[in-house]
């Protein structure tokens, strides 16, 4: 290899690494500021989110006053804006009318999905099928297969669930 | 080329990419037939290598950075995030769905016809096992049944696969009796053949 080779050399090198460097930062810029991958991971959080309210808002110890008002805080905890005001203002009576009850329901989210999702309204659409197992005070324990629609809301805590429907039969498309 | 003319060339050569790396004026540059100054040109041809190593790095590094960004488990997943591919695969399987779970005893040929057509693998034996006793039934005493999807979300969605939640109502009329209403709920797994996606996997949930 000559001396003018290698500088040709030397010169295509030096290019080849500039082109590398540019395409390494216009193929991350354009990564980073991908729509899609944001709206993904909001679809993602949302579903997740969802999934783990849904269970907490089918789920109610009822064994005495102390349990059920834990079990109404996760409800609250877990709820926003029109379904948390209700939640919030039938407390008292909740707390009383489940104590009586004594009954209790764990519930388990099957499947769910998201139906919509308005990511920069930070709202979503959630439709899932939870079995929710109940057991009266004292008796045997039954499993009731419900099929739900929530509306998830966006808020500093996470998605929360804003309003949330058994959906029956019937219910129209 | 004698070994000074050699010699010479290399130190413009240096040269240049001095001026360029380290923007030392070109005036400074020894005159071609001088010996070089060793020393420098050395360092020059090092600055150059080190520049071209770290361009090269962090060219690299960006690269593979942008291609995670871009592989995430999130991205790969497309429900949603491709609203064309969403809609045609809720409007496939929907069909599907509404043409296999509804029946009536005049044409059982048509659901038989577009249960093979739209249904395949795992789904077609899960589909006789909800399906047989409807079947028989609706022989024995004249029963028609009309399925309709009320809700339908996509979970996962690739290239070919997709996974979906479907809620059914489920119309069931017997001759000379008020109809009944039931609800129905099921997992589907769907894959895409020749255009069209076709139900290969069916959970009553």
């Amino acid at each position: 290899m000559n001396a003018r080779t290698r500088q040709l050399t030397g010169w295509a090198a030096l290019l080849a690494s500039v082109l590398v460097c540019a395409l390494g930062g216009w193929s991350y810029a354009q990564a980073r500021g991908d729509h899609t991958l944001s709206y993904a991971e909001a679809r993602d959080a949302a579903l997740t989110d969802g999934r783990r309210h849904l269970a907490r808002l089918t789920t109610m110890d009822g064994k005495d006053a102390r349990s059920v008002r834990a079990g109404l805080t996760a409800w609250l905890g877990s709820s926003t804006g029109a379904l948390h005001d209700r939640l919030e203002s039938t407390r008292k009576q909740d707390t009383a009318a489940l104590t009586e009850s004594g009954t209790t329901a764990r519930g388990k989210v099957t499947d769910a999905a998201l139906t919509a999702l308005d990511e920069r309204a930070g709202t979503a659409a959630l439709i899932a099928t939870v079995d929710v197992e109940i057991t009266d005070r004292g008796g045997r324990p039954g499993t009731e297969r419900k099929r739900f629609e929530a509306t998830l809301v966006r808020t500093g805590d996470g998605w929360k669930v804003k309003a949330l429907d058994a959906l029956p039969v019937g219910g129209g498309a | 080329m004698t070994p000074q003319e050699t010699g010479g060339t290399t130190t413009t050569a240096t040269g240049i990419e001095a001026g360029t790396e380290a923007g030392e004026p070109a005036e400074e540059q020894p005159v071609a037939g001088e010996p070089p100054p060793r020393g420098r040109s050395n360092l020059l041809r090092v600055l150059a290598t080190v520049s071209a190593l770290v361009l090269l790095a962090t060219g690299g590094f960006l690269l593979s950075e942008g291609q995670r960004l871009r592989d995430t488990p999130a991205t790969a997943n497309r429900a949603l995030t491709d609203t064309e591919a969403t809609t045609r695969v809720i409007g496939d399987v929907s069909s599907a769905l509404a043409k296999v779970f509804s029946y009536s005893p005049h044409d059982t040929a048509a659901t038989e016809e577009a249960a093979k057509r739209l249904l395949a693998g795992e789904a077609l034996r899960q589909y006789a096992a909800l399906f047989g006793q409807v079947e028989r039934q609706s022989a024995d005493q004249k029963l028609t049944l009309t399925s309709q999807a009320v809700r339908a979300g996509v979970t996962r969605l690739s290239g070919d696969s997709a996974h979906l939640l479907v809620f059914l109502d489920q119309v069931y009329e017997r001759e000379g009796r008020a109809a009944t209403t039931a609800a129905a709920q099921l997992s589907v797994t769907a894959r895409l053949r020749g255009g069209h996606w076709q139900i290969v996997e069916i959970t009553s949930r």
